[in-house]
């Protein structure tokens, strides 16, 4: 059986893993049903043929070796067991807290199938599918891919739909990535980027949601007065979940002054994010957070499933002179070059600050991490289009930052801000807070881009 | 194989438009639909698959598949 290494993506889950002692941290699961009598035969045939179409799903790890590496592997033959849960007797809430309560289960073990599926009858004649899958196989985007491809599969021997074409082989696209990152100039090229961020701004500093008290703490923890790291939560990784919409003619409102300023969504995001944390942590002008971004551009990125969702630092530096609009910019053009230096492992990043400025382990400069996912999930399949559906994410309930907000569009227009925190680091306050003066200081600032960030903390 | 059948075959893996399709004056987000990762992750490819090094204030200007094409000539010309 042929051997690969980790990507950089699946290596992030895999330090997390590491550093939080359970797998849990990298457990993604997922309900889709459907208000409609299914074929559960049909169904899991379905499944079955979709397990062998999406090869993310047959990864398998080996055993660490003494160094504690593994490696990732496909499997060619095997039978799944594909059981079916009957949930239908329970309220839609109890059945959910069911389906909860196994989002927290590990896949644990080596050499073993990183995921597990069920159908599902649930409540209120939906029926469908569970998925419980380990990140390091699939991310986000690639389960909304799943779900499409199962349900165009099910349609098609059932009602005679089109058979969807072939999604990618995840074998190729992961020697095409291993290749890339290999790609000697490409790696001088990217390391050159980071590095010179350093050598021009110097070692980062921790700005947090809370303000300062936080990294005035770890300064006294390490009895070091100029430490510019905060101590990470290792042990109490239970999350909350709270969810804050915003209005359809709102939302139109950042869509509008996005698309008028040629600026993206995720980058008005981020300036509202670090305003924020400037103005909670005394005007700080250096500013670091977490963007994650879905490494999916080409054909074959998208249909290969696999886990191509990466995070790097965000940094920039901006004076409260500097207007909103031209402020917007300067993330932009961060952004820009940070995606055109993507390929690199984030890893490397913070070995370099840590070689440089000798930061402890276990210590971090963001607190905030920021998802923005574009698409709905939803499925898009038009023999279904009538029918109402049933999906839902399930939290791993083990949160290993701080505070990780999702922003995604809704059916109706308008935008769901969901904010995952560590209830030993954060409460529900200082997450309602965060949410309040994010709007205020994103429309402030829509409202009158030319106003200064300075002038925009003063005023909300 | 010419750079421009290069160029319209790398081109073509990020969008719907086989490299038949693309013109000259087709633009990269309004008429191929690509996001700024996908136009900054091609740039990179672009400087593997022909290489050169991008100049920051070219890539600004850069809004279709000619003015991307003519930058790849110049360059690989001068170089």
């Amino acid at each position: 059986m042929k051997t690969y290494p980790l990507t950089a993506a699946q290596k992030m889950h895999n330090n997390w893993i590491n550093r939080y002692g359970t797998q849990q941290v990298s457990g993604l699961s997922i309900v889709a049903s459907l208000k409609a009598d299914l074929d559960f035969q049909l169904l899991k045939k379905c499944i079955e043929l979709e397990i062998k179409r999406y090869g993310c799903m047959r990864v398998q790890f080996t055993k660490p070796d003494k160094n504690g590496e593994i490696l990732q592997y496909i499997v060619k033959d095997k039978e799944y067991d594909i059981p079916l849960k009957d949930l239908s007797m329970l309220t839609m809430d109890e059945a959910n807290k069911t389906m909860q309560s196994w989002a927290y289960n590990t896949i644990d073990g080596d050499d073993v199938p990183m995921f597990e599926i069920f159908l599902m009858k649930l409540p209120e004649g939906y029926n469908g599918f569970f998925l419980h899958m380990d990140h390091r196989l699939i991310d986000s985007c690639g389960v909304t891919v799943l779900t499409n491809d199962i349900m165009s599969l099910y349609t098609h021997f059932r009602f005679d739909a089109p058979l969807p074409d072939d999604l990618a082989d995840y074998e190729t696209v992961l020697q095409n990535d291993l290749w890339k990152a290999s790609n000697e100039k490409r790696f001088l090229k990217d390391k050159k980027f980071w590095d010179d961020m350093l050598d021009k701004w110097g070692e980062p500093v921790y700005s947090d949601i809370a303000g300062s008290a936080t990294l005035e703490a770890s300064r006294q923890n390490h009895n070091n007065p100029k430490l510019n790291s905060a101590d990470i939560e290792l042990k109490n990784l239970f999350v909350e979940v709270k969810d804050y919409k915003l209005e359809a003619y709102a939302a139109k409102q950042l869509f509008d002054f996005c698309q008028n300023h040629q600026l993206s969504m995720t980058n008005l995001l981020l300036l509202g994010i670090r305003t924020y944390l400037s103005k909670e942590n005394n005007g700080q002008e250096d500013i670091s957070i977490q963007n994650f971004i879905s490494r999916r551009s080409t054909h074959d990125e998208w249909t290969s499933g696999g886990s191509r969702t990466i995070m790097f630092p965000c940094r920039t530096v901006i004076s409260p002179d500097t207007e909103f609009l031209d402020a917007a910019y300067e993330i932009q053009n961060m952004q820009n070059q940070i995606y055109m230096h993507s390929n690199y492992d984030p890893d490397l990043i913070y070995e370099e600050i840590a070689r440089r400025y000798g930061t402890p382990k276990n210590t971090t400069y963001e607190s905030c991490y920021l998802t923005y996912q574009p698409l709905p999930v939803k499925m898009e399949n038009p023999y279904l289009k009538d029918i109402p559906l049933y999906c839902k994410w399930f939290a791993n309930g083990a949160a290993t930052k701080k505070m990780y907000l999702t922003v995604s569009h809704t059916e109706d227009g308008g935008m769901n801000f969901s904010y995952h925190y560590q209830v030993a680091e954060l409460n529900e306050k200082q997450v309602e807070l965060f949410n309040y003066y994010l709007m205020r200081i994103i429309f402030r600032g829509v409202e009158e881009p030319n106003l200064s960030i300075g002038e925009i903390i003063n005023i909300v | 194989m010419s750079i421009e059948k290069q160029f319209k075959e790398l081109v073509s893996q990020y969008c719907q438009a086989s490299p038949d399709e693309l013109k000259v004056d087709s633009r990269f987000r309004e008429d191929l639909d690509f996001s700024s990762l996908d136009f900054m992750s091609f740039l990179g490819e672009l400087e593997d698959e022909f290489d050169i090094e991008l100049q920051q204030e070219r890539i600004v200007n850069i809004r279709t598949i000619g003015e991307a094409l003519s930058m790849i000539q110049d360059l690989q010309e001068a170089s």
